[in-house]
């Protein structure tokens, strides 16, 4: 059996891994010159990496985890210990822990009520869930318009939603927020760092996950060729790329959605994997280096959360050895569309000004590195794409249902962890399996 | 005295049955997002507007309902 997978990112890695070890001649296309996909590592230092794209993981994250130990690396925990900033309505303070200068009975409240719509989602089917298509109908913001009276739990909703997802309250479906919430392991796991979704980095950089994944498969991984369109007879399948053809028994396309929905199939899916209203994950990562994390030194963890941008929360990021220190700035929701449209110059200039506010005794950076997913050609955004409104009930029951020889994967496709690094290997290995279940060996006699 | 409904209410957000009235709920994995639910249960069962700092000055069942009990309503 031949198996092409379009993608190097962790679900196709993961699938092309699993594959190859069952004895299936495996071939992966990039479109890229780097495998990683969401995952990309920055050098600041000599040595010294962090996560430009996806970094955190937890302990329930057991595939993840399971990988690691698999491809021999290890994770550092995330560090917090000092005093948060925070710029609410012009005002900058400086608070003990994580709280922010809010109302904490409102947010309670807002925390009730979405963790009472997360309990009720289904996860094997949200589309299933009571009431799918009215939640499914309302945008985010018209949720907090209709239920969100206090002006403390309004101004934070929408720094929630960029936070834990990259979403723009405007576009996202409320069905998709709850699915999103629910699928994480609930608000209180995915907003938290110690016991949380937060708990770890990969030390080294997220990165490598894929870089050591793709080292074993050697010549199977192919880059700089993006697929183009892909056809499928009853007797096999054929990937196109700008100047090649690869025929196959299954394809495995595991790119996001939007991306997905952008190659030509025959024949033509039976719905479309992306419609006019999926958004892309909103999400810009700043990343600032300094000679040490002077921060620490001032009794502060280097958490920062501001109610406008650019931006809107910051987290300390050094690596772990101490040779430099790296506030990494998180540009999400509306604000990450705005800051990409922005020059380089700009985007700097910017940031800069903010940081005189909220950390004004850090020298200027010695190191300062945008990375917009927004744009970025072969993602289209990130965290993960952000469904609006009718999308789970247009896209949802096919998402991981195969179109004849075409299966499909990568975090979109899994509704355990949608969103994050485990929901991508864990549909990486959903794949795999069901590809090897699908076809009988061909050229082999019992 | 509210101590035995505060308990109740600690085993609930915290998900944890073995709370008692000396339980720090900051020691046993409470963080800010599960205070501020705590908080909203305590205005909604005891008609009781608490911050974020009370609770932190106040983090056991015993201590958080003298506040409670301590404000006017």
């Amino acid at each position: 059996m031949r198996v092409l997978v379009v993608g190097a990112g962790l679900a196709g890695l993961t699938a092309a891994a699993d594959l190859t070890a069952a004895g299936v001649d495996t071939t992966v296309l990039e479109a890229r010159d780097r495998v990683g996909g969401r995952t990309r590592g920055i050098e600041v230092a000599p040595g010294a990496w962090v996560d430009a794209g996806a970094a955190y993981l937890g302990d329930r994250h057991t595939e993840l985890h399971k990988t690691l130990a698999g491809v021999g690396l290890s994770t550092v925990p995330t560090t917090m210990d000092g005093a948060s900033r925070f710029a609410f309505g012009g005002r900058d303070e400086t608070r003990a822990g994580r709280f922010p200068p809010l109302n904490a009975v409102a947010l309670g409240e807002m925390f009730d009520l979405l963790d009472e719509l997360t309990a009720t989602i289904r996860l094997d089917a949200p589309w299933l869930t009571p009431d799918a298509e009215s939640w499914d109908a309302l945008t985010a913001a018209q949720w907090a318009e209709r239920h969100l009276r206090h002006p403390d739990a309004r101004t934070f909703f929408p720094l929630f939603l960029g936070e834990m997802m990259a979403a723009d309250p405007a576009t996202v479906s409320m069905l998709h927020v709850a699915l999103y919430l629910r699928s994480g392991g609930g608000i209180g796991y995915l907003n938290a760092f110690e016991g949380g979704a937060q708990q770890d980095r990969i030390r080294g950089g997220a990165h490598q996950v894929c870089e050591r994944l793709a080292g074993r498969l050697g010549a199977r991984v192919r880059l700089n060729r993006p697929v183009r369109a892909i056809q499928q007879n009853v007797r096999a399948a054929t990937v196109h790329t700008d100047g090649e053809q690869f025929r196959c028994d299954a394809v495995v396309v595991a790119v996001p959605p939007l991306l997905a929905e952008a190659i030509d199939y025959q024949p033509v899916l039976p719905a479309p994997r992306a419609t006019d209203l999926t958004g892309r994950g909103c999400a810009v990562k700043v990343q600032l280096v300094y000679p040490a994390p002077h921060w620490r030194a001032d009794g502060l963890s280097g958490w920062s959360v501001s109610s406008t941008g650019p931006l809107l929360s910051t987290v300390d990021d050094s690596p772990p050895d101490g040779a430099v220190g790296v506030l990494t700035g998180f540009v999400t929701g509306a604000e990450a569309y705005r800051f990409a449209a922005l020059s380089a110059p700009e985007q700097r200039a910017e940031t800069l000004r903010q940081l005189a506010h909220l950390f004004p005794r850090l020298p200027l950076p010695i190191g300062f590195h945008v990375s917009d997913w927004v744009s970025e050609q072969y993602s289209r955004g990130c965290y993960a794409a952000v469904f609006g409104p009718h999308d789970w009930l247009r896209l949802g029951p096919r998402l991981s249902t195969a179109h004849g020889r075409v299966h499909w994967a990568g975090t979109e496709t899994s509704t355990e962890y949608f969103g994050l690094m485990e929901g991508a290997i864990r549909s990486g290995h959903r794949v795999a399996l069901e590809v090897l279940s699908s076809y009988e060996p061909v050229g082999r006699t019992r | 005295m509210n101590v035995d409904g505060v308990i109740a209410l600690f085993r609930r957000v915290l998900d944890n049955p073995e709370i008692d009235a000396e339980s720090d709920f900051f020691g046993l994995g409470g963080d800010s997002l599960l205070a501020t639910r705590v908080l909203s249960a305590v205005a909604r069962e005891y008609g009781v507007e608490l911050t974020f700092d009370d609770f932190l000055l106040a983090p056991t069942p015993a201590t958080l309902a003298k506040t409670i009990a301590s404000v006017p309503r």
